[in-house]
């Protein structure tokens, strides 16, 4: 499975980014190979228009299985990965990547 | 820290005399973020001094380089928004008609039109009389708010928050239901919803509820001026019920709202207003629900 967590960093201590559509970067666990690599999400951040529809699309990209973030996405975002298998996990805004990993794994998120 | 948005759907509820009635009454323990940047007026209730301004860019303006052009005048013909005339033996572009499609620079054949970044108004993070902060933006002219812009406001309040270790961010909204709403709402801990006794209250109650639910975060809900038609209120009241949204307090319709906003004040700077004593309780209720 392919976890992506909406992140600041791309370490196990940096925080989950609450914001889905304008999060600074996205980080994406590989549960298979035990890697965690982090995407940056620069362009996506300051977008005028499409921050949801970017942020959106590095998701669908990195193959992932599983978003956990803080709250879900807006609409248009939504509808694009409601098109995809991806399930969103949300209510990890407060925690270390590392918590909300386990959080996940332990079945404390809320499925959207 | 915790980020509580305040938000109503329709205007005129009430929302932000309470936004700032709570940021009061929370002192300096709260920062404040107003992203009602098109209407931006909570500056006036807590006393801003509009300091530490920084310029804000969003979207790009068509430029016409004056001298490489020909005056071909394709660039005049193709702009859907009118921005391209002729004045003075030259093409140009009006900036405030602009919508920086970037239709005239590709079509241009001297490649004489660039698009520059169009300055949209300022930032600024101001002392308030709560003895705290406030981030909030100035719009220039024919500048709308964004989701890019709220996004900004909103992160810097947040920043600040973390940086002094403070407990909360509250964040007088947006209005409606599109981008800047969606983008004030991203991120946030819970959502006070602001409604008031009429049908289009009511309607945009629901309105905005729908696009809370999506990001699924927590709501509570005020319903302002219920004594104006108590028949609707109940009717409020089982819509909450039925979407399992706390309601914290009804409000009555007082005058000592209006007569506090006339005078720059926060409602709950008035000691010997009900309305203090409910909003108090309110806010007490509020930070219980997080």
């Amino acid at each position: 499975m392919k976890i992506v967590l909406s992140a600041t960093g791309g370490s196990w201590n940096d925080f989950v980014d609450p914001r889905l559509g304008r999060a600074q970067g996205l980080a994406v666990y590989d549960e298979q190979s035990k890697e965690l690599s982090y995407i940056s999400n620069g362009d996506g951040v300051s977008a005028d228009h499409g921050a949801g529809l970017q942020v959106a699309k590095l998701i669908l990209d990195s193959h992932a299985d599983v978003i956990i973030t803080g709250n879900g996405p807006g609409s248009k975002a939504g509808e694009l990965l409601a098109k995809s298998n991806v399930k969103i996990y949300v209510g990890a805004g407060d925690m270390s990547l590392e918590d909300a990993y386990n959080a996940y794994k332990n079945e404390k998120l809320t499925q959207l | 820290m915790k980020e509580i948005v305040i938000i109503s759907g329709k205007g005129g509820t009430g929302k932000t005399s309470i936004s700032a009635s709570f940021a009061y009454l929370e002192k300096e323990d709260a920062i404040i973020a107003d992203c009602d940047v098109d209407a931006a007026n909570m500056h006036l209730l807590l006393d801003a001094d509009f300091a530490n301004p920084e310029e804000f860019f969003s979207g790009e303006t068509a430029f016409i380089k004056e001298e490489d052009c020909t005056n071909c005048g394709i660039c005049a013909s193709v702009c859907r928004f009118g921005a391209i005339s002729f004045v003075d033996d030259n093409y140009k572009v009006d900036p405030l008609a602009c919508e920086g499609c970037w239709y005239c620079s590709r079509v241009c054949p001297k490649e004489t039109i660039q698009m520059q970044k169009q300055k949209s108004g300022d930032l600024f993070v101001s002392h308030i009389k709560s003895d705290s902060l406030m981030v909030h933006a100035k719009l220039g002219f024919a500048a709308e708010n964004s989701g890019k812009l709220v996004a900004q406001v909103k992160n810097s309040a947040k920043k600040i928050a973390i940086e002094q270790k403070k407990k909360f961010v509250i964040v007088d909204g947006s209005p409606g239901i599109g981008c800047p709403v969606v983008s004030s709402l991203s991120g946030a801990n819970l959502v006070v919803l602001v409604t008031e006794a009429t049908v289009s209250g009511l309607h945009d109650l629901k309105r905005i509820h729908q696009v809370v639910k999506k990001f699924g975060i927590k709501s509570v809900c005020i319903i302002n001026k219920y004594d104006l038609n108590e028949e609707l209120t109940q009717e409020i009241q089982e819509y909450l019920t039925k979407e399992d949204i706390t309601l914290i307090t009804k409000l009555p319709y007082d005058e000592d709202f209006t007569k506090a906003m006339s005078k720059a004040k926060c409602i709950v700077e008035n000691e010997n207003s009900q309305l203090t004593t409910i909003l108090k309780d309110s806010w007490k209720t509020i930070k219980d629900k997080i």
